[in-house]
């Protein structure tokens, strides 16, 4: 199943060519972000899980990191490779830009999870559960002012560095999105 | 009108081969940086098409794309860049406005699969590894969603694969990519389980049936999601590629909400089955 493997006529006939090892090295990497939030999720089951309709709004949130991080980071490298961003020059309309509107969705995506959530305990549970609306809302807030400057650095410093955003940013990305998503959501739960 | 050109033309000159003096600086990075690399045809007219291109209606599609496209060797991507989020684009009100729908779509999605395991809380929040395992799980099928559709794309895209061809499931590349999706799905699945176990261990007590449960649980999970993503990726890939769309715009959003979707439905109805 190596070497011979049957493959396509053009490309490469290895099972495990170069795109197997980038998959492996990149799935690794979000394998270990996913593993240590699930632990801090683990550490504070009562706490957070156990609320009401925190089941309903942790995979949307977990997900809505990954997507808004992703795309910032990869608008980002087509606009640096194409030479549009200069990788010196933050303040420049594309990138305050990218950045205004990637805060926005968060906040406003997270808002509406606590909003479905909150509907979820009033139809179904029958309970009224206010919290759970305000608890996603300011998670978003704590962790995209983490996650956006981060993205926004990270792609940035690769770039500079001679490598390619696009091949690194998605795994990181959804890494560290997982991690510092658990830790705003106990922050904002801490806080309110 | 002639004096103008004339004028136009002068001042290309003044500016050496590219005559992009009156173009804002990024376009004129993007345009030097090509023409250094030999791939962009250059021609006193280029600035002032640039320019017209930069001013039209951002969703208007224009021949002028085309021409810059097939005459000047500029890139669609160039293109494409500099229309949406050139002088006179909004950029956070386009980015905004164009992902909106999308994200509130995949979260809401995702959420739903939430309603299922939300009902098996409490035995889902007692399985200790499971919950450790949840983030982890939920990112690797995604994962694989995005990668078996994007490669589906290029390949339709490249003609390794045929709109709608007959015995599909004969093409050694699309055998490949699903053995090496697959491959790589169990063995990340048993690596995540193996971890969520020795983690878990601290403060839950991981008996032989428990563990075994658990690779059960993970290995099923990732192994027929995969199965069904490969599927819905190539139904997607030929009917979205049949009707001339680009399934890149499309398979992603869709494999990635089915993903999540179905990780956390089929995750329900595993813990239920199992504990």
């Amino acid at each position: 199943m190596t070497a011979g493997f049957n493959a396509g006529k053009t490309g490469d006939k290895r099972f495990f060519d170069r795109d197997f090892r980038e998959m492996f090295s990149s799935q690794l990497v979000s394998l270990t972000g996913g593993v240590i939030a699930g632990a801090a999720l683990a550490a504070y089951t009562d706490k957070l899980l156990l609320l009401p309709g925190m089941l309903i709004i942790l995979p949307g949130f977990l997900e809505m990191r990954g997507n808004i991080s992703s795309s910032f980071a990869s608008r980002l490298s087509s606009g640096l490779f194409l030479r549009v961003i200069n990788p010196d020059k933050i303040k420049s309309k594309i990138i305050v830009g990218n950045l205004a509107a990637s805060f926005f969705l968060a906040v406003f995506v997270s808002l509406v999870l606590g909003v479905v959530a909150f509907a979820f305990n009033y139809f179904f549970l029958q309970q009224v559960f206010w919290k759970i609306v305000f608890l996603p809302l300011l998670a978003g807030v704590i962790a995209n002012a983490i996650e956006i400057p981060l993205t926004l650095a990270a792609t940035l410093y690769l770039f500079k560095k001679g490598h390619d955003p696009n091949n690194i940013m998605g795994p990181f990305v959804s890494s560290t999105g997982d991690i510092t998503s658990i830790a705003a959501l106990l922050i904002a739960l801490a806080v309110l | 009108m002639k004096n103008k050109n004339g004028k136009k033309e002068a001042e290309n000159k003044n500016d050496g081969k590219t005559g992009l003096k009156e173009i804002g600086n990024p376009l004129a990075r993007v345009f030097h940086e090509a023409h250094a690399h030999k791939r962009v045809v250059v021609t006193p007219r280029l600035p002032r098409k640039l320019e017209r291109l930069r001013a039209l209606p951002r969703k208007h599609f224009h021949p002028l794309q085309h021409d810059l496209h097939a005459k000047h060797k500029l890139s669609r991507k160039t293109l494409f860049y500099v229309k949406e989020y050139g002088a006179h684009s909004n950029v956070a009100g386009t980015i905004i406005k164009e992902s909106i729908k999308i994200l509130l779509l995949a979260s809401i999605v995702s959420s739903l699969g939430g309603f299922a395991l939300e009902n098996i809380k409490a035995a889902f929040v007692a399985i200790v590894p499971l919950v450790v395992l949840l983030p982890a799980l939920n990112d690797m099928i995604g994962d694989y969603a995005s990668i078996i559709s994007s490669r589906f794309s290029t390949m339709l895209h490249e003609g390794k694969v045929r709109g709608c061809e007959r015995g599909w499931w004969k093409n050694a590349e699309l055998h490949k990519l699903f053995m090496q999706v697959l491959f790589l799905a169990v063995f990340t699945a048993t690596l995540g389980a193996a971890a969520a176990l020795v983690i878990s261990s601290a403060s839950f007590a991981v008996s032989a049936l428990v563990a075994f449960k658990v690779f059960a649980i993970a290995l099923i999970d990732a192994v027929l999601l995969v199965t069904v993503l490969f599927f819905v990726a190539i139904a997607a890939g030929f009917y979205f590629f049949g009707k001339g769309e680009d399934p890149s715009n499309f398979l992603i959003p869709i494999t990635t909400s089915i993903a999540d979707f179905g990780n956390m439905l089929l995750l329900a109805l595993l813990v239920t089955v199992f504990f």
